[in-house]
């Protein structure tokens, strides 16, 4: 093999400016393939932390109720509506138990018990209807990212306070320390504390929730003994759909994966996916195109040489390595450099391109430019690019390339 | 020179070759047969297009005959599949061609060792000691380290020598070794080949159509047409050299 990668290197030498040209198209493949895989990566993980930031992972529930149909007559067709059975208040009960068998997989990094209901807040003579959402203080960070998105107070869920979005504080005209009344839909009210306002961007979220302490929120919303739902947050967001399913089936409630719940956004984001494929596939296809054909013209060239070589009693597969070896050594080095050139590209737009409050303009992640499986691809698609010249060259046949 | 007694290392048998374009049939060899034997300096002579390139291009293992025979050192080549034919021409044949087609890329060292190397014959040590020796003997001792592209066109043609002779091969066909030199190198080259014949024993068959050159050779076939026109065995001149 060394004689082949000798003269592999000697003919990438001899020819510069074409070698240099070569190297320089396999890198701008390269560079367009990872910065476009640093772009639909950070842009994936962008929206996903700006909607599953906020929301649960799994959401497990207490299940539907639905009413037993008696066993009808088989001679008899059964028309039958079903109803929904509200004789009993939809929660979970005991919850504990639930929760303990959620905590215990090791796929779950938390899993919050949540009390949740409707109500209506007033001031005055301002009513807005709005989702009351309680849950421990030290779980709140856990259920929703709102200590970022505090605008106005601070994110505390003391026995009296609430926090509130900007756009319900707005219309109801209090801030930080002022005072509300909160009704629940079980008829219960309370006095409350404007204690936070906080503002996501999301304008159901900004307008219709309010966050409150568990203890308050059960008392106000009459579950003394049960829970709305557990907000499940995992360590691999991937893994939800399957994890829903399990813990399904383990508690016996209802058990929702966020990709369910957010159909939209994951088909989306999966579109937005394939669209960076194919952008990607292109990249490589243009360097496989750009390699096989630059090493068919050194075939040309060099048709005497390797005449010779064959006159020699130089092997088919000798000459087959010197091209593919070639290919392999064009895919690595243009590979090398088109990595280090999208890392560099991708920092300076991570850096550069931000709007004035410091958020990304570009949401570009340098750090998943999947550049070693881009320096590996580019590489393999080269050498591969290479076994058409090679075959060619293989093939030659010396009587005809030494007369020339 | 009389060979009855001795096995020959060639031995050429009906050979014909014809090309086919389309429908058109061109028979360039019609029926060839002769013998070369060990440490033979043949000249084959004939005018262009008399079908010598084609005839060396066939015991060279580079191009199959359409029908014939021919035997080297005991083994009918004419029956081998291309693996066996590409190992054979390796190992016992060395080609002198009237282009040096030097690999450009390559000092002249390493060109004269590629053969060797390239088959795996020899450890690189070994195959640069024998490549320096041979090129110490054409005269090129001082030009190791040369690019290819740096010798003048004489130089060139004697690296091409020391590399046809680098695997120690039984048999060197030469086509038109000098046509390309001018007449100073051409004499040079063909002392060089007359030498080498005359030390080591190598069988030489030179393709030429100049009747100089053939002079220097102790048999000369003719060939015309795609036939053997004549066959004609030199005598050794007063120098030593072969002459007519």
């Amino acid at each position: 093999m060394r004689q082949e990668i000798k003269i592999a290197l000697r003919y990438l030498l001899s020819s510069k400016l074409q070698t240099g040209l070569l190297i320089g198209g396999v890198g701008i493949g390269v560079l367009v393939f990872s910065f476009m895989t640093a772009l639909i990566n950070g842009l994936t993980q962008f929206q996903i932390e700006q909607t599953v930031g906020s929301i649960a992972h799994v959401t497990v529930e207490p299940r539907e109720r639905e009413p037993r149909i008696i066993k009808a007559d088989p001679s008899v067709q059964l028309l039958a509506a079903v109803l929904r059975d509200n004789t009993q208040r939809e929660q979970i009960r005991p919850w504990q138990m639930a929760l303990d068998t959620i905590t215990a997989d090791p796929s779950v990094r938390v899993a919050v018990p949540v009390i949740s209901g409707n109500g209506l807040v007033t001031r005055g003579q301002a009513v807005q209807p709005v989702t009351i959402t309680g849950v421990k203080p030290e779980q709140l960070s856990e259920v929703a990212a709102i200590a970022p998105a505090i605008v106005n107070g601070s994110a505390t869920l003391d026995l009296d306070g609430v926090i509130i979005g900007a756009r319900l504080a707005k219309k109801l005209s209090v801030s930080d320390g002022q005072t509300l009344v909160i009704r629940s839909d079980r008829g219960r009210e309370r006095s409350v504390k404007v204690r936070g306002v906080f503002s996501i961007g999301i304008e159901t979220l900004d307008e219709r929730v309010v966050y409150m302490n568990f203890k308050s929120s059960k008392a106000l919303l009459d579950l003394d003994n049960g829970i709305s739902r557990i907000d499940v947050k995992l360590t691999d967001l991937n893994a939800a759909p399957a994890l829903a399913e399990k813990f399904g089936a383990a508690t016996g409630l209802k058990s929702t994966s966020w990709t369910e719940k957010n159909k939209r956004l994951f088909d989306a984001i999966q579109g937005q996916g394939s669209t960076g494929s194919l952008i990607k596939f292109f990249a490589i296809v243009t360097i496989v195109i750009g390699v096989s054909s630059a090493l068919l013209l050194t075939t040309v060239r060099r048709k005497p040489e390797i005449g010779i070589m064959r006159s020699m009693g130089v092997s088919k597969t000798f000459i087959t390595r010197v091209f593919i070896l070639q290919g392999a050594a064009v895919g690595l080095l243009g590979a090398l450099a088109g990595s280090a050139a999208a890392y560099a590209f991708c920092s300076l737009v991570y850096q550069v391109a931000r709007r004035p409050d410091g958020t990304q303009l570009v949401p570009v992640d340098p750090a998943q430019g999947a550049y070693l499986f881009g320096i590996l691809l580019a590489t393999a698609a080269s050498a591969l690019a290479a076994i058409l010249p090679a075959r060619a060259a293989a093939h030659i046949d010396p009587v005809e390339a030494i007369s020339q | 020179m009389s060979n009855d007694s001795r096995q020959p290392l060639l031995s050429v048998a009906n050979l014909t070759k014809t090309y086919v374009q389309g429908d058109v049939a061109s028979p360039v060899l019609k029926g060839i047969s002769f013998d070369v034997y060990p440490g033979e300096f043949v000249a084959m002579l004939g005018p262009s297009g008399s079908g010598k390139s084609t005839l060396l291009s066939i015991l060279g293992t580079l191009l199959r005959p359409t029908s014939g025979h021919f035997f080297m050192l005991g083994h009918d080549l004419t029956v081998a599949d291309e693996d066996e034919l590409t190992q054979f021409r390796n190992r016992n044949i060395g080609f002198v061609f009237q282009y040096h087609h030097l690999l450009p890329d390559f000092t002249a060292l390493e060109n004269v060792m590629f053969p060797a190397v390239a088959a795996g014959l020899m450890q690189e040590e070994e195959a640069e000691h024998r490549a320096a020796k041979l090129l110490t003997r054409v005269g090129l001792g001082n030009r190791l380290d040369y690019k290819a592209t740096k010798l003048s066109g004489g130089q060139k043609q004697r690296v091409a020598v020391a590399r046809a002779l680098m695997n120690k091969p039984a048999l060197i066909l030469a086509d038109e070794p000098t046509g390309n030199l001018d007449r100073v190198s051409a004499h040079q080259v063909m002392e060089l080949l007359g030498e080498i014949n005359a030390e080591s024993q190598t069988t030489f068959l030179i393709s030429t159509h100049d009747a100089e050159i053939a002079r220097r050779c102790q048999r000369r076939i003719t060939v015309i047409d795609g036939r053997i026109a004549s066959t004609e065995a030199a005598s050794i001149g007063s120098e030593g050299m072969v002459t007519a």
